[in-house]
């Protein structure tokens, strides 16, 4: 098992310098630099500006020098925003981007589970059209077109709910509910599919002829086979609700990292887009980690297979 | 199954979807009270910005922040004309090339340590100090020797600025430069404290360190949410008349559809601007808010006179006559700009400027000789004309694109268009590799801000390469003269030589469309856009 760890970990770091090097060299491809505006730059300013930020240097002077702050954990400084530094920059965005994903992962978590076990404990009755017919309706709408709607309807006609910004937990109702919904319709799917085949098992008509209650039934007998699937989908679907989603911070302008990534790459400010790059790469291998070894518990021939 | 199992399923069903439901209402709160007179003001900004420093700043929304932080020698008045600011009154020399200013009494930084000409001395040698990396720093080329220092060529020492005593200061300057007063409203203008710079370095943009001589101090800045703002007690103590509203909080409202949003939902007291799409559903709906003004800008179409097919400028005048202006921004933007004939704005006091050549001419018989000029080219039905016209990627400029490529098609010019985000658009331009583009310049009320992007030694800001010696050595005799009317004189002829070459398309003017909530007072459209907090108060 540990020489399993080990491995997977070595494999991550890899991954991780990967990522990161192929950002650094695409991000200077990409035409255009971080001083490029409309208003006139003269060549002696553009000449000082660049020397502060040390792109006067040879690209793979810069790239070492790069990667020996990212060893010492120093993302360096902002380009754009030059009264923070990126690790500030990060620090700060970054709660927000973590709060409304796990909002959101524990709304979708909640309502899928409930719809799934409602609608699979009885296949294809009316409550299991109804709700699977939403659940469909949620996969097939995506954050683009669900995310303004909630604000136009919630926010600017009702007025129950802020428009957008932060500072009440009012403010994280709509995007949790919008980033939630998709996850929520696929949990739903997934819980009741695997509900249903279960309750087919004989181990579970076992179970109730032996008179075990119908709660006792469903937490015991049939979810813990039944959920295997949605266990499987959470794993990238939790990386991914975690690492925010940059669509529904642009629409309810929360102040997370998604927001950063796409700003800064407009901007071409290289160390923050490096920056975040480098924390989402970090919590989605984390992620992936973690799923690995939870697989390795469930299939003991995963942690035993040579490689 | 029996009846008992089918009950059983139910009440875990039922438990479930309560849950379910009861989950989102835990987390609602009631939202805060909206729309009402508050004692702080929110204010939708056009986005996020990048520094507080005033010598490093770089945009408009900071400026709209640091003009509320900053008190500058000259300043804004409610209607944004020019006004004393730090100084009380001035003195320029016969020679135009020495200004003595005479600071206020009583100036104070927020703290209450005595603000004096010697920290004027030390915040423009700091602009100008290659070590600073201002971007902005040519802002304040016109002092003497700024050009040299700031290029590390001379010490800052010999920059044209000095203390005689602590009430006054003189500027010198390298050449006459009449409108020093407006240049010097800029934050590149502005003090900065030395007393706190000299003791925490850079950390003295951070809120516990903050120390300005405005009207209001920063209290507080969260990236990407807001910037808080407090009045400062001191700025009375300069004899400057103290601002109405305790706080002012800035949010960052980048998307214009997000702001718009935000504004109906009571969320925000002013933003800079929403869709230009809304604008009949606003004027319907909140005649009473919209605030429609147009603002010191030129929007227009610049052509590489350094290569075929625009080198030829018959083909420039051509293209310029099919462009119906009026057509563009009423029919097919909307959005309120106003159309221009001439490249300096019409909005610049002080100056009449000089429209092109054919510009009082009747549609049809700008289209004939659009057409005459074209074959007189070498260009017709059999050899048509093939260009490709860059904009900056965005609704109003695609759709101002198509309708100037459909203007074009009238005279059978085939036109490709090809957009770019801004940054890539401006980066393409600068280094000509371009053949027409959409263009646009901003700011000041001074006719040379403008027509120096004509100038062949500006540098790569004249995208398209225009060189006509004429043209500059008439620029080059009105940067000598000292007196206004005479210089502005001399500029008109310098306008009239370079717009009958045709090297730019004036298109129009942006209108900015803001939202302003009726009840807030001290709020006057101007073409500056200039709205400091100070002047804001609630009827």
């Amino acid at each position: 098992m540990i020489r399993f760890l080990l491995h997977r970990f070595a494999l991550s770091l890899v991954t991780f310098w990967v990522i990161v090097t192929a950002v650094f060299f695409l991000l200077r491809l990409a035409p255009g630099g971080p001083f490029d505006g409309e208003r006139r730059l003269p060549p002696e300013v553009e000449a000082n500006l660049r020397a502060a930020y040390h792109l006067d240097e040879p690209l793979p002077q810069q790239y070492l020098r790069y990667l020996r702050m990212l060893a010492s954990g120093d993302l360096g400084p902002s380009f754009e925003q030059k009264d923070f530094s990126v690790n500030e920059l990060v620090a700060r965005g970054a709660p927000v981007s973590l709060l409304v994903g796990g909002l959101a992962l524990g709304l979708a978590l909640v309502t899928g589970l409930a719809f799934g076990i409602v609608a699979g404990t009885r296949p294809d009755g009316a409550a299991d059209r109804l709700l699977m017919g939403i659940a469909n309706v949620g996969l097939a709408l995506p954050s683009i077109v669900l995310a303004p709607l909630a604000v136009l309807v919630f926010a600017v006609w009702l007025r129950w709910l802020p428009a957008g910004g932060i500072g009440s937990p009012a403010h994280f109702v709509l995007p949790a509910i919008a980033l939630a919904l998709p996850f929520a319709a696929a949990i739903a799917r997934l819980t009741r599919g695997g509900v249903a085949d279960t309750l087919t098992e004989p181990h579970v008509r076992t179970a109730r002829a032996k008179g075990l209650s119908s709660t006792r039934t469903l937490v015991w007998h049939v979810l813990p086979l039944g959920l295997q699937p949605v266990l499987s989908f959470l794993g990238p679907a939790a990386a991914t609700l975690l690492t925010g989603s940059v669509v529904i911070e642009q629409v309810f302008d929360l102040p997370g990292i998604g927001r950063y990534f796409v700003q800064a790459a407009l901007n071409r400010d290289y160390t923050l887009v490096m920056g975040v790059v480098v924390v989402y790469a970090a919590l989605i291998l984390v992620f992936n980690l973690l799923v690995d070894l939870a697989y390795a518990r469930l299939d003991p021939r995963i942690r035993t297979a040579p490689e | 199954m029996t009846r008992r199992q089918r009950g059983g399923w139910r009440r875990t069903r039922c438990l479930s979807v309560l849950l379910a439901a009861l989950l989102p209402l835990a987390i609602v709160t009631p939202p805060p009270a909206l729309g009402e007179p508050a004692p702080v003001l929110r204010i939708g900004n056009a986005g996020e910005p990048a520094t507080l420093d005033p010598h490093r700043y770089n945009l408009r929304l900071e400026e709209t922040i640091l003009t509320d932080l900053f008190l500058g020698l000259t300043t804004f008045d409610a209607h944004a004309n020019v006004v004393p600011g730090a100084a009380e009154r001035w003195q320029v020399s016969d020679d135009g090339l020495t200004w003595t200013f005479r600071l206020r009494d009583g100036l104070a930084w927020s703290d209450g340590t005595p603000l004096t000409a010697h920290d004027f001395v030390y915040s423009l040698r700091r602009l100008l100090d290659p070590a600073t990396a201002a971007s902005l720093a040519y802002f304040l080329y016109p002092l003497k020797n700024a050009a040299a220092v700031n290029a590390g060529e001379k010490p800052v020492t010999e920059l044209g600025v000095h203390a005689p005593d602590d009430a006054t200061l003189v500027l010198t300057l390298e050449k006459p430069y009449p409108y020093l007063p407006e240049r010097l409203l800029y934050p590149t203008g502005y003090p900065v404290p030395r007393h706190v710079i000299e003791r925490v370095g850079d950390a003295w943009v951070e809120p516990e360190h903050w120390v300005s001589n405005g009207a209001y101090v920063l209290e507080d800045w969260q990236p990407q949410a807001s910037v808080t703002l407090r009045r400062n007690p001191r700025f009375a103590d300069s004899g400057l008349p103290p601002a109405h509203v305790e706080r002012v909080v800035y949010l960052p409202l980048a998307s214009e559809q997000n702001a718009y949003n935000r504004y109906r939902a009571g969320d925000v007291h002013a933003i800079a601007s929403f869709p230009a799409g809304q604008l009949d559903a606003v004027r319907d709906a909140l005649p009473e808010h919209l605030r429609l003004s147009p603002l010191l800008s030129i929007m227009y179409l610049v052509f590489d006179t350094r290569r075929p097919p625009f080198d030829d400028a018959r083909v420039r005048e051509a293209l310029a006559l099919a462009i119906d202006r009026e057509t563009l921004t009423d029919t097919v933007q909307r959005a309120g700009n106003v159309p221009s004939a001439s490249f300096v704005p019409s909005l610049v006091s002080g100056y009449e400027p000089v429209p092109e050549p054919h510009a009082g001419l009747p549609g049809p018989e700008r289209m004939a000789r659009a057409r005459a000029l074209l074959e007189a080219a070498g260009y017709g039905p059999g050899n048509p004309l093939e260009i490709t016209l860059r904009y900056i990627s965005g609704t109003e400029q695609k759709r101002t694109s198509l309708a100037i490529a459909a203007f074009w098609q009238q005279l059978g010019v085939r036109t490709r268009l090809h957009q770019a985000e801004l940054k890539v658009h401006f980066s393409d331009l600068r280094q000509g590799n371009f053949q027409v583009a959409i263009a646009g310049w901003f700011g000041e009320s001074n006719p040379e801000h403008y027509l120096g992007l004509l100038k062949s030694d500006t540098g790569d800001v004249n995208y398209g390469g225009y060189r006509n010696p004429e043209f500059d050595a008439q620029m080059n005799r009105a940067a000598a003269v000292a007196d206004l009317a005479t210089r502005n004189r001399l500029l008109r002829d310098a306008e009239a030589i370079g717009i009958a070459d045709f090297p730019v398309v004036p298109l129009y003017s942006v209108t900015v469309r803001r939202l302003v909530h009726p009840d807030l007072a001290g709020w006057y459209d101007n073409p500056r856009d200039a709205h400091p907090a100070r002047f804001l108060h609630w009827r």
